[in-house]
């Protein structure tokens, strides 16, 4: 049996999928980037290998995506985030009679992508300058709120009265208005509803860009987030399609184009198949001159 | 008469080695390193280019022109060969540095065009600064965008004697037409005021043959584009077009010249300088301008090629060509003034159909797979026109990238990220389109 | 694939590029100097092609002509008395206008541009005035289209008056009263020596206007051409009949709106000064009904493809960047690489 590993080398967690000749997933890893990523998304391989019982060479092709991707040289190729979500989000939306918007709020990041009935990435928009409408902001409510990030979604179904309004665009400044809240006496259960629908109503507006086109998929760690995927519903007044693991789509994307491209390789394609990333054969060290890791450049009301 | 307020950078005099640390020069040899060394089978011919941005950029060295009164330049659309016709050298202005970027923040709003702030930057250093281009006589300055139109005074109170150009805003009325007409003559007396010499219908003539020669070599490397696989790449076409700025006419038609013809022997030899799926990209908006040649530099370094582009600092400086009917001195005047404005596509016209037949002509010509639109922040008029362009090419199945971005250096990333992204998307296209046509 | 060359369009053969590189200028000259030749002298030669041609080969010019210009026996025939006008001389009308017809077809407007004798004088006018330096002048843009209609009120009351003599409202002093106003008549005839149409007509007042008005008007064309170019054919009846019945012609003036870079080059050097030839890029036709068919603006268009001349649908000339050049470079008096500091 050949196996297939997609790798997603994001600026706060390092994310394996591991996935088999007929596509289905076998398994998947999480851990913390930290600051080494090559060395942990290394180790985090390892991990889920041996989880399984499997050995390196049975990995017959791997993808790196997210930001770290240029780093990690033991990949056979690497990918833009955007085109392995899609293609995860594709291949999970499946089972749910088809996906073809993609929402995904990462730990510094949040993305909407439209795809066509085959999986390719039709549009896109971004936003990775500010760290408003990221899962950022959740850490810094949470810790604010002196609570547990799994707390989170408990929280805002506990709450007897109105999500409060947060009016700051900005997660720094959004942190004194909590805590302002916090001393008038508003409720825990309130503030962290507020909070989710101030992520919920920027990204309505990040996904107006690309346009809402049914089903929608909702990925990315933050989608663990219960109360956060209430809110978000609310918002675009439709259901959204929740894989079990969001954390991983964008890792399982990368797997199963690892096993769509060996596929292609074995049936010889003759005409010099064109590698995914068909960089100028830069090395992996010159490469890193362009990564840079994505941090709130402005903190003025242009963060959108 | 010159300010002395000293700026926050390290200004050091060329004399001194240390010049070469300075920050602008080391902005300028890391994109420049970038173009060169992360590219294999660079031409032979562009060696005269990297060796020329080497000396005026990184070394500081004195542009080597002819010498004359010097009349600067802040937008294509100021007819050149009637500098040219009195004797005098033009050179534009428009500036690319982040260095200067930072300066010329002092003058203007924060949320302001990375260009105008530049060009200020670059001018408030005066004769220490880099592009050296020694003394300008005089700056004539076209009203075309609101950015640049106030940034005319702020120029004057540096000291340098400016030249409003009224250029119109309209450009399909016959009132406007004419408007452009008077304000070109205008110019011409100007100029003439300047070098105390008249155009005669001679040394207008020699002019518009000079620069007639820069532009079928132009047209030369334009047309040499179209092949695919690619003969060239995009990022040494815009080094090119960028030369063009402040190098000396005849030594810059020589050497693109040279470059042709290096060319149609890559051609004759089969030779490919991008892989044969590469994406090809048409490149528009706000006008790359060294060192700020992030995007093209990112497309390339991704596996793209830039094919053919539709931005100031390249294509539309140099591809359109003036036609004269009767050789006489009005009448040619009256031509060149026609030629800067009804073939322009700047987005500072009321409307925009001419700039989107163009894309989709420029589109189809060099089979392009999809568009990338370069918009700096704070540039209204490109950031406005984005929803109409992609538009068009969306409804005749061109996709675009639209990038909003200025000269900062630290979202390379950010924007890898989106290029990248693109370029697969393509290529899946690409690769559906191909597998239904097997199928099929 | 072919060798990429330095020029954009489509590679082409070598009499394609001999026809597109032509030197539009000289070929027109000549041709049209041929024309003037043959249809003032060649009566001199017993040549007779009859008396339906399509352009001001003038009838007065009685012992030259090759033939006579349609304007003429169309304004007899219609004065017939309506009796038999609408009977038995209707046929000749009818016979009379599809010769006219079928030498048209073949040129299209191109009559106007290559052989027609008036418009060839006007363009030699065109050339003294450039050897004085003088400037031409233009209309002007309202100017231009408050004008345009003279030549189709010119047609109209060309055959309402001699069907109005068929009917007896007026007298046959009216005669051929277009030929009475034009500057052909006083003009052409000049050229074989004839003077005698340098004349007022005296014996009636109907004569007395109408022959009063062509002197005048002919004065009008010497100064107008001299100052503007082809100044006569704006408010020439003769093309305002050939624009309603152009569209079955052969030779058509053809634009693809989409390459078009809106230069306005075509514009610039227009005689007529169209402007729908540089603003209009929906039309395929670009031929108006002030146009000439003179293709100047096909030989100033740098961009290739985009203006083009068929013959029965045959691409025959269309514009090209080497063609351009060529022309640019001569009308400069340079070669395509030479460097002019030295001047």
């Amino acid at each position: 049996m050949n196996y297939f590993v997609g790798i997603d080398i994001g600026s706060t967690a390092i994310k394996v999928a591991l996935v088999n000749q007929d596509s289905q997933l076998v398994g998947v890893h999480v851990t913390d980037s930290g600051s080494l990523f090559h060395k942990n998304a290394k180790a985090a391989l390892q991990t889920l290998l041996d989880k399984h019982s499997l050995q390196r060479e049975q990995v017959k092709y791997l993808i790196a995506t997210g930001y770290g991707r240029k780093l990690f040289k033991e990949a056979d190729d690497s990918i833009s985030e955007i085109t392995a979500n899609a293609i995860g989000a594709h291949e999970t939306g499946k089972a749910h009679g088809g996906v073809r918007t993609i929402i995904n709020i990462g730990g510094q990041d949040s993305k909407a992508i439209q795809i066509d009935d085959q999986g390719t990435v039709t549009n896109f928009a971004m936003n990775d300058k500010c760290a408003a409408g990221t899962g950022r902001f959740l850490d810094v409510a949470a810790a604010n709120l002196d609570i547990d990030l799994e707390q989170l979604g408990e929280y805002h179904f506990n709450g007897t009265g109105a999500p409060l309004t947060i009016n700051s665009t900005c997660t720094v400044f959004a942190e004194s208005e909590i805590i302002g809240l916090l001393a008038n006496g508003h409720g825990k259960e309130e503030i962290v509803a507020g909070i989710h629908y101030s992520i919920a109503k920027r990204t309505l507006r990040l996904v107006k860009r690309v346009g809402i086109e049914d089903r929608i998929y909702f990925d990315g760690g933050p989608a663990l987030n219960k109360g956060l995927v209430a809110a978000l519903q609310d918002e675009l007044q439709r259901e959204l399609v929740v894989p079990e693991h969001p954390q991983t789509t964008t890792a399982f994307g990368a797997a199963i184009l690892a096993r769509g491209e060996w596929l292609a390789d074995q049936s010889a394609d003759g005409d010099g198949r064109e590698r995914l990333d068909s960089r100028r054969g830069l090395s992996a060290e010159k490469g890193a001159q362009v990564v840079v890791v994505a941090a709130p450049k402005k903190l003025t009301a242009d963060c959108d | 008469m010159t300010p002395t307020v000293t700026p926050a950078s390290t200004d050091v005099s060329p004399d001194t080695p240390a010049f070469n640390r300075s920050r602008q020069a080391r902005e300028a040899e890391v994109m420049l390193d970038h173009l060169v060394d992360d590219f294999s089978e660079n031409p032979v011919a562009m060696q005269y280019f990297y060796d020329l941005f080497r000396k005026v950029y990184i070394q500081g060295e004195q542009v080597q022109r002819t010498t004359g009164p010097q009349v600067g330049m802040t937008c294509i659309q100021a007819p050149e060969e009637l500098i040219y016709a009195v004797g005098a050298t033009p050179i534009r202005l428009c500036n690319g540095s982040y260095h200067y970027d930072q300066i010329g923040a002092d003058f203007m709003p924060a949320k302001s065009c990375s260009l105008v702030k530049a060009t200020l930057g670059r001018l408030h250093d005066q004769e220490k600064g880099v592009p050296r281009i020694g003394k300008l006589d005089m700056i004539v300055n076209p009203s075309t965008c609101d950015q640049k139109k106030k940034a005319g005074v702020m120029m004057e109170d540096m000291g340098y004697p400016v030249h409003d150009l009224e250029f119109p805003n309209v450009k399909e009325s016959e009132a406007s037409r004419v408007y452009w007409q008077r304000s070109v003559r205008d110019f011409a007396v100007r100029l003439q005021q300047l070098t105390g010499k008249k155009i005669t219908r001679k040394k207008l003539n020699a002019a518009m043959a000079r620069t007639r020669r820069a532009q079928i070599a132009f047209r030369a490397l334009h047309n040499l584009r179209r092949k695919a696989p690619s003969l060239v790449l995009g990022k040494d076409i815009f080094l090119v077009t960028n030369a063009y700025f402040f190098d000396d006419l005849e030594r810059w038609t020589v050497a693109t010249e040279a470059l042709v013809e290096e060319l149609k022997q890559r051609d004759a030899d089969g030779f490919n300088a991008a892989q044969k799926k590469a994406p090809r990209i048409l490149f528009t908006g706000s006008p790359p301008i060294f060192p700020n040649l992030k995007l093209p530099l990112l497309i390339e370094e991704a596996g793209g090629v830039v094919v053919a582009d539709e931005t100031c600092s390249a294509n539309r400086m140099l591809y359109d060509m003036p036609v004269v009917d009767e050789w006489m001195v009005n009448h040619m005047i009256d031509s060149l003034a026609d030629h800067y404005l009804k073939p322009c596509t700047c987005p500072i016209f009321t409307r925009n159909d001419d700039r989107r037949r163009r894309l989709i002509d420029l589109a189809r010509d060099f089979n392009a797979d999809g568009v990338v639109y370069q918009a700096f922040s704070g540039c209204q008029v490109y950031e406005m026109e984005q929803r109409s362009v992609a538009k068009t090419l969306n409804d005749v199945g061109i996709p675009m990238l639209y990038i909003e971005t200025d000269y900062s250096p630290d979202d390379m990333g950010q924007l890898t990220t989106r290029i990248e992204a693109f370029l697969e998307s393509i290529k899946a296209r690409k690769r559906q389109a191909r597998a239904k046509g097997v199928s099929a | 694939m072919a060798a990429m060359s330095e020029f954009g369009g489509q590679p082409t053969s070598r009499i394609r590029r001999a026809v597109n590189n032509v030197d539009l200028q000289s070929f027109r000259f000549w041709f049209q100097l041929t024309a003037f030749v043959l249809f003032v002298y060649g009566g001199y030669l017993a040549i007779d092609l009859g008396n339906n041609l399509p352009m001001f080969s003038c009838g007065y010019n009685r012992e030259g002509r090759a033939g006579v210009c349609y304007l003429l026996p169309l304004q007899h025939q219609l004065a017939r008395p309506w009796e038999q006008l609408f009977s038995a001389a209707g046929i000749a009308v009818l016979t009379g206008f599809g010769l006219f017809f079928l030498w048209f077809i073949v040129l299209n407007k191109g009559w106007c541009g290559f052989m027609c004798p008036l418009g060839t004088l006007q363009d030699w006018l065109t050339s003294l005035r450039k050897r004085t330096g003088i400037r031409y002048s233009l209309y002007g843009e309202k100017p231009f289209n408050a004008l345009s209609w003279v030549k189709f009120v010119l047609l109209a009351l060309m055959i309402l008056i001699p069907l109005g003599i068929g009917g007896g409202w007026f007298s046959h002093d009216m005669g051929v009263p277009f030929c009475q106003i034009c500057p052909g008549r006083v003009v052409l005839p000049l050229f074989t020596g004839d003077t005698t149409q340098l004349t007022v007509d005296f014996s009636s007042i109907g004569g007395m206007v109408l022959t009063g008005l062509g002197m005048f008007i002919t004065g009008m064309f010497l100064i107008g051409s001299f100052i503007k170019k082809r100044f006569f054919c704006f408010f020439c009846p003769m093309s305002a009949l050939h624009y309603l019945v152009a569209k079955p012609a052969l030779l058509k003036l053809k634009k693809d709106g989409e390459t078009c870079t809106k230069c306005g080059n075509c514009f610039n050097v227009c005689d007529m000064e169209i402007r729908a030839i540089a603003d209009d890029i929906v039309k395929k036709d670009a031929m108006t009904d002030d146009c000439t068919l003179c293709l100047k603006c096909v030989a100033a268009c740098p961009e290739p493809g985009t203006l083009k001349v068929e013959f029965a649908r045959f691409n025959i000339f269309e514009s090209t960047e080497e063609g351009f050049l060529k022309r640019m470079n001569k009308g400069a008096g340079c070669d395509a690489h030479c460097d002019t500091r030295k001047h």
